[in-house]
């Protein structure tokens, strides 16, 4: 599914070239749980962003499914990543201004889903996460624990092939985010998504079936 | 989607409501401003567009040389037009039109002033003024016919039919209503309550046919498919076919849609004329429209940080770069909206106001779907301008950047939203430089010596009986105390009505064609007026019956003939020798704006039409007015006593230039208004994101008057550069300005001193609010928010 060879991103200062990723070389099937783990300022999130198609290298290439995303011009990459991938923050990012249900709602409206179906869909997000009393509430009425729940679905609800979460429990107390990891892991098992989730915990890593472990931009370890 | 759209516009408008409210108010103003100057031009390009045959009519116009100089003029000798008939191919058919004027009109026991315009018969087929009852083709043909508007007839018949009924005029004429038209809208040259038909004119014996006369209006209706290109080509020198006495010179015609807005030339070259105003406004416009759609782009702009996260978030959920545009588009087109309402009840509640200022009779006709057409296309270029700038920001954030908490706008040393402040507050500073100037030039003429005295000094119009009873109304003003001294006169003080280069002298050049105002006085004019006599004496008959054909002169007169000693000298006018026996110094007879011109003041053989008398300062003015009206009432019976001080006449000269200052003002107003509320919006704006940074700065130990200079500093010096690049450029087109005027100020450094102090002053009080709020709160709530 997914295809990284030799991928290295950089950003000069002065003379000095400092490498975020240097010479990545990884491959992930469908239906893998991968875990990114490392130190602050390993690399994580910006291999995350390279991979969800938000970030680009500056070398390397990169084949999702059979598209070789490093040629793709911005629009085209923007197209497969809204039909493919769904992102689950730490900050879980949602817009303050709308509602529970149109957050959830708003990725089918830029797939100019018919809205019929639209509100199918979102009914049926809203009773899988058993948020539908809270459907129209605004996420600073929500505990961080829901406004996560509400961010998956959201994700969710174009039925992505790949989950990418960047510390998605990091802001949350260890029942919700035990809660997070077993959705994530029902996901993975009985859907097939993909997920790859960079974390520092150890315990969340468990939940994955394999684990990168990134130092200074290189892959560390990789079993 | 859509619905999407404008559901977040609408509830960010509600979660933003100092900016929201900012926004619209100040879009609204800039609207309601561009609607009003809209609604104003498209009355002055409306004049006289109703004509159905109004690509067929065209007006003739002289054009001839004087010393040298090429003039244009409209009035033309009332032999025209049947000149033009015979001689013009092209032309179908032509109608002339005399000056209107009043007569006093009776019907049974209802007497009422009516505004007369003298036509020819085809008038009514010319121009297009419905015939409401009554027969269009007869209607002017009889010279004891009269055709009223409808509000005339309504005003002396009521409901009843005016066909057939007669008419006095003036106590002498009795005139036999043919037809009723309507009334002519108030976007037409013509303005009148009854036509009188040629015929009667010609039936007084006021008729005509001397070529040198130019003292009515032709008009030309020209043939279906005629060019009048070729008939003006006949037309060039048309004079020296029938002019004997100045066979130079012709005629042009020009066409309907040039007269209200052109009408204006300079060396035999169109220049000027109202289009001029409508050029200045249409930019007057479009700058505040402009100036107001710029807060709007600050703002969001400005706001960006706050809109950052969405974008990023939007975008990595799948939402296209136009998906955003569109979204804040619509955003902008919902603030434009609500502006656009509050702009409409603006203009509502303005528009009296601005109707008297103007003069004008404008309003908008909210049946007409066109106009609300065009209001809803107004409201979408609005929004669309106003939002183009902040939609091709916002949307242009990167998720990675935006989304990972690091993101902090650019604070670059020129930024796009400086540069719209420095712009703003330059057409401000415009604005205010041009004000003052434009008010210290009206106070400069102000000031000019107008060479007689004014106070005190009243005209009344020689109507009715009042001519014959001049004698009797003098000799009871002066008798009964009321004047000290009365003047009979061809016109009043304050207008030129006749002017001439037929004045023969001795020594004059055989090609001289020097133009001399022309004004006539019975009897002690210099010391009615309260001249100034040079050399000589006054006119006085009692003392010196031969002064009826005595001739004052002033002093340019007296250089233009090249009298060293001109006591004693005939001059010749109109057949007659006139004597000189005084010259005095120059008044201003025509615009206080423009150099004084050579002047003769003829004698008690001249025409006379007014009456001035200086009233007697020992009594009180009003006592004077109503002792005065007794007796004009008694002299002349029928006419209303309707008389005018000087001062008051004198004062209407700077009228115009009054107005151009007052518009000025208010729109130098109203673009500091807008502006300031842009930098009011700014300012909270920047308080609110260095809250943390003042924190900080103040456990250091800063003062509150540091910071708030720090907060200040950065607008003030926006303000100075606008008023650098304001002061060359208000100066050049002051300069330009004041360039139409022959006696004008000077723009003097203070000028600019004052406008930048005052500029410097508004938006230190604009910004110095927030500054302070943010200098004068308390640390520890800054710091610990993080």
């Amino acid at each position: 599914m997914i295809k990284l060879e030799h991928i290295s991103k950089w950003v000069n200062q002065g003379n000095n070239r400092i490498f975020l990723l240097k010479d990545i070389n990884l491959g992930i099937e469908e239906g893998e749980f991968v875990s990114i783990m490392g130190p602050s300022g390993s690399g994580k999130s910006t291999l995350l962003n390279v991979i969800g198609m938000l970030d680009t290298a500056d070398e390397g290439s990169y084949q999702f499914y059979d598209q070789p995303v490093h040629t793709l011009k911005e629009k085209q990459r923007s197209q497969l990543y809204k039909q493919h991938i769904g992102f689950v923050f730490q900050a879980y990012h949602l817009i303050d201004e709308l509602t529970v249900y149109e957050n959830i709602e708003t990725p089918l409206l830029y797939q100019d889903t018919k809205s019929s179906d639209r509100k199918a869909l979102v009914a049926d997000m809203l009773d899988r996460f058993n948020i539908v009393g809270k459907k129209d509430l605004f996420p600073a009425q929500l505990s961080g624990g829901q406004q996560q729940l509400v961010g998956i679905a959201r994700a969710l609800i174009a039925k992505p092939k790949l989950i990418l979460a960047d510390e998605p429990t990091g802001n949350l107390n260890s029942k919700q985010g035990e809660e997070i990891m077993d959705i994530f892991t029902q996901l993975n098992k009985e859907d097939g998504v993909t997920i790859i989730q960079v974390t520092h915990s150890e315990k969340n890593a468990a939940y994955s079936n394999r684990i990168i472990h990134l130092l200074d931009g290189r892959i560390e370890h990789n079993r | 989607m859509l619905f999407n759209y404008f559901k977040i516009a609408f509830r960010n408008l509600l979660k933003y409501k100092g900016f929201s409210a900012i926004n619209i108010l100040g879009l609204a103003v800039g609207m309601a401003s561009a609607i009003l100057i809209f609604l104003w031009i498209s009355h002055e390009i409306s004049y006289d567009r109703f004509h159905e045959k109004k690509d067929r009519i065209f007006e003739a116009w002289n054009k001839g040389s004087f010393n040298g100089k090429v003039s244009c003029w409209n009035t033309t000798p009332k032999i025209l037009a049947s000149a033009l008939q015979s001689d013009i191919p092209e032309i179908e058919t032509t109608t002339r039109v005399n000056w209107a004027d009043n007569y006093l009109t009776r019907f049974g026991d209802k007497t009422i002033m009516m505004k007369a315009s003298m036509v020819d018969s085809t008038f009514l087929q010319v121009f297009s003024f419905p015939v409401l009852k009554g027969d269009i083709q007869n209607a002017l043909m009889n010279p004891s016919g009269v055709v009223l508007t409808a509000s005339t007839a309504a005003k002396l018949f009521g409901t009843d039919n005016p066909i057939g009924q007669t008419l006095e005029l003036n106590e002498k004429f009795q005139l036999i209503v043919t037809a009723v038209v309507q009334d002519p809208p108030n976007n037409s040259r013509f303005q009148f309550e009854c036509l009188l038909p040629w015929a009667f004119l010609r039936a007084q014996g006021w008729d005509d046919d001397y070529w040198g006369n130019n003292s009515t209006r032709t008009y030309a209706l020209l043939k279906p498919g005629s060019k009048v290109e070729s008939a003006n080509a006949k037309l060039e020198n048309f004079r020296k076919k029938y002019d004997r006495d100045d066979p130079t010179g012709g005629f042009f015609l020009y066409p309907i849609e040039r007269w209200r807005l052109y009408s204006s030339f300079t060396e035999g070259v169109e220049e000027g004329g109202m289009i001029e105003y409508i050029r200045i406004f249409t930019i007057v416009g479009a700058i505040i429209l402009l100036i107001a759609c710029i807060n709007f782009m600050n703002l969001s702009t400005a706001k960006s940080e706050q809109r950052a996260k969405e974008v990023g978030i939007r975008k990595v959920i799948g939402a296209m770069r136009h998906n955003l545009m569109g979204q804040f588009l619509g955003e902008s087109i919902l603030i434009a909206f609500l502006a656009g309402i509050l702009s409409l009840l603006l203009v509502q509640v303005t528009l009296p106001a601005f109707n008297t200022f103007t003069g004008k009779l404008v309003e908008i006709d909210y049946t007409n779907p066109l106009a609300w057409a065009l209001w809803a296309g107004f409201i979408l270029l609005t929004g669309l301008i106003a939002g183009s700038y902040p939609a091709f920001f916002l949307s242009g954030f990167q998720p990675t950047k935006v989304l990972k908490g690091t993101f902090k706008k650019t604070q670059s040393a020129i930024n796009p939203r400086k540069v719209l402040v420095v712009l703003q507050f330059t057409f401000a500073i415009i604005l205010i430089i041009s004000t003052l100037v434009i008010k210290k030039q009206i106070n400069y003429a102000q000031n000019r010596n107008n060479g007689y005295n004014k106070d005190q000094l009243l005209y009344y119009f020689l109507t009715g009986t009042a001519e014959k009873n001049y004698d009797l109304i003098k000799n009871e003003l002066l008798s009964s105390g009321i004047a000290t001294s009365v003047t009979k006169t061809s016109a009043p003080l304050t207008e030129g009505w006749s002017n001439t280069w037929g004045i023969g002298w001795k020594g004059k050049q055989p090609d001289d064609r020097t133009l001399f105002d022309r004004f006539c006085a019975d009897q002690q004019f210099v010391k009615t007026a309260g001249l100034e006599l040079v050399k000589g004496r006054d006119f006085d008959l009692a003392a010196h019956p031969a002064d009826s054909a005595a001739v004052l002169l002033n002093e340019s007169a007296v250089k233009a003939m090249g009298f060293s000693d001109p006591i004693g000298q005939v001059i010749q006018d109109n057949g007659q020798d006139w004597t000189v026996i005084g010259v005095i110094k120059d008044f201003i007879l025509h615009s206080p704006f423009a150099k004084t011109q050579p002047m003769v003041i003829e004698g008690a053989h001249g025409w006379f039409n007014v009456i001035h008398f200086r009233l007697n300062p020992t009594n009180s003015v009003s006592t004077n007015l109503k002792n005065a009206e007794t007796i004009f009432k008694k002299f002349n019976p029928s006419y209303p006593f309707d008389y005018t001080f000087v001062d008051q006449a004198y004062a209407s000269k700077f009228e115009e230039e009054k107005k151009m200052g007052s518009l000025a003002a208010l729109f130098a107003g109203l673009t500091i208004f807008i502006s300031c509320m842009g930098l009011f919006g700014l300012a909270t704006y920047m308080a609110a994101t260095r809250f943390k940074e003042i924190g900080i700065r103040k456990v250091l130990g800063a003062s509150v008057a540091s910071i708030t200079s720090l907060l200040s500093k950065d607008f003030l010096k926006l303000v100075l550069i606008s008023f650098i690049v304001a002061s060359p450029i208000a100066w050049i087109l002051m300069n330009q300005w004041l360039k139409g005027y022959a006696y004008k100020t000077s723009i003097d450094v203070w000028v600019f001193v004052a406008t930048g102090f005052l500029s410097l002053t508004i938006a230190l009080l604009t910004t110095s609010i927030q500054a302070i709020k943010a200098a004068v709160s308390n640390p520890v709530k800054s710091l610990k928010s993080e």
